[in-house]
């Protein structure tokens, strides 16, 4: 057996592929809540929708948090993750979420109370709102793709992944709740659909580069490919991920117009794919063969 | 400044895990935890089969990608190049573990401390003393044994090795055991290589 064709091994004694578990469904969504918070707030804040800021803000503020908790060994040494900016993504992404709630939350204020008048003070905190939400949006990504032992998620598509689906997220949700609540005039919602309609190509289109970019190169890669299009999460990548996720918000958007039914299954359907996104790039991260012998010495 | 590391030797492993059950003992390790692990790879074919054992451990990686990916400063490099787990420091975020391209930290439960090796409340004296050096939840990893070293020993695994496979010293001191094995034997590999960690573990074959 060379090291091409090593199998899937477990927890085994056995020379082969083997799967990452300590990533797995609590740390996913920790990512999503994190990503579709910051998406929705700054599609939000584009069309100066407040609920629509209120919601990323929970999403972000709350949300991730309590699954990244939940997710935690020690949970009440958690503070100590934000002490390395310096090396570590994740520590940078503590801080850009300490720094975005709180600056989000002045920005609500500012917009439902008009406290700065427009001024520069008010310019310069929603600056750093933007700025900290377009961290939180992508570090993500960034955590995902600095690190090498996982083919799948060493490419530099991952951060770009995390922007695209959390701005479609975002985009989802802010026409949701606009259209829900009836916030938002018909121009902005005839806007947010060709948004939202341009986000899921852009999206589609970035999900394929990454899958092709990852099959064609490495071994680990084309391993964990295979197991989303060919073997084991096959049936949620192809029904969740692209059936719900992408295609069918395509197409209920693209014929269904602005009724609020087809926008809810559109938007709901973006959720679920962006989730089943979240958890299976988890679950078919595999380790590489540390070394084979057989293949390398020419024992064959 | 010493570099601490090991070397390999395949055509001495004979697969009998007697390393693993030495580190696992004297680490105290609890059920399904292991510092080392000596894998096979079968290749051939049916009748001509053979199999090869390829030891593993913790690389110690000179340019360790579990150090630089981890936000609390828990996983840090010793003067002598092992590279350590603060158990008071970590938080259990397991991004260390996701970074090793190696597979080779695991994460430490209460469960699994509560567990035991014989099944719920029934902790022998022997892991009572032993789990005592966990922090629950944190991730651990094999240290070289470096409390032994510290004392100017090998590590657990070394003097187990009935074949003398796991070569340990410095690659510093060109006399070291492990330097002279690499001389005479033309070098080694490193696992993945391609990966840029830098090893300090090698395979000789």
């Amino acid at each position: 057996m060379s090291n091409t064709d090593a199998p899937l091994v477990g927890d085994s004694f056995k020379l082969g592929y083997r799967f990452q578990n300590f990533w797995d469904v609590p740390m996913a969504t920790a990512f999503f809540f994190g990503e579709l918070g910051a998406g929705t707030f700054l599609i939000s804040m584009y069309f100066d929708f407040v609920a629509g800021m209120i919601f990323g803000l929970i999403s972000t503020g709350v949300g991730k948090p309590l699954f990244h908790l939940t997710h935690m060994g020690v949970p009440a040494k958690s503070w100590r993750a934000m002490l390395r900016p310096d090396r570590s993504w994740i520590s940078r992404g503590l801080i850009s979420i300490m720094v975005f709630v709180p600056f989000g939350i002045l920005v609500v204020l500012d917009q439902t109370f008009g406290w700065s008048g427009g001024g520069a003070v008010g310019k310069l905190i929603q600056l750093i709102a933007v700025a900290a939400a377009l961290l939180v949006m992508t570090y993500q990504g960034f955590a995902m793709s600095h690190s090498s032992s996982i083919a799948l998620w060493n490419t530099g598509l991952m951060p770009v992944s995390s922007m695209a689906y959390a701005l479609l997220g975002g985009a989802a949700v802010t026409l949701l709740l606009g259209s829900a609540l009836n916030s938002l005039v018909d121009a902005d919602l005839v806007l947010l659909q060709k948004l939202l309609l341009a986000l899921l190509v852009v999206t589609l289109a970035i999900l394929l580069s990454l899958l092709h970019a990852a099959y064609h190169g490495t071994r680990g890669g084309q391993q964990s490919v295979t197991l989303l299009i060919k073997e084991g999460f096959s049936l949620p990548f192809y029904t969740l991920v692209l059936g719900a996720g992408i295609l069918l918000p395509l197409i209920l958007l693209w014929l269904g117009g602005s009724a609020l039914v087809s926008i809810f299954v559109a938007a709901t359907g973006v959720l679920v794919g962006f989730f089943s996104y979240r958890v299976l790039i988890f679950k078919a991260g595999v380790y590489e063969p540390q070394i084979s012998f057989a293949a390398r010495l020419g024992l064959h | 400044m010493a570099r601490m590391g090991m070397v390999f030797d395949l055509k001495r492993c004979i697969g009998c895990n007697a390393c693993v059950i030495g580190c696992k003992q004297e680490n105290s390790l609890p059920d399904g935890v292991f510092f080392t692990k000596t894998l096979s790879e079968d290749y051939g074919v049916y009748p001509s089969v053979k199999r090869v054992y390829i030891p593993t451990l913790c690389n110690h990686c000179e340019d360790a990608p579990c150090e630089k990916v981890c936000p609390s400063g828990a996983t840090y490099t010793r003067d002598d190049g092992i590279v350590m787990v603060d158990g008071e420091k970590c938080i259990g975020c397991g991004s260390c573990a996701v970074a090793c391209p190696y597979d080779q930290r695991s994460q430490v439960s209460k469960a699994m401390l509560d567990r035991g090796l014989f099944g719920e409340g029934q902790l022998t004296d022997f892991e009572k003393q032993g789990y005592e050096r966990f922090t629950p939840g944190t991730v651990i990893k094999c240290d070289f044994c470096s409390n032994r070293v510290d004392a100017g020993l090998d590590p657990a695994c070394v003097v187990t090795c009935p074949t003398n496979a796991r070569i340990f010293g410095d690659f510093d001191d060109p006399d070291s055991k492990p330097n002279r094995v690499m001389r005479e034997r033309g070098g080694g590999q490193t696992p993945l290589a391609e990966k840029n960690t830098k090893p300090k573990v090698y395979y000789i074959s």
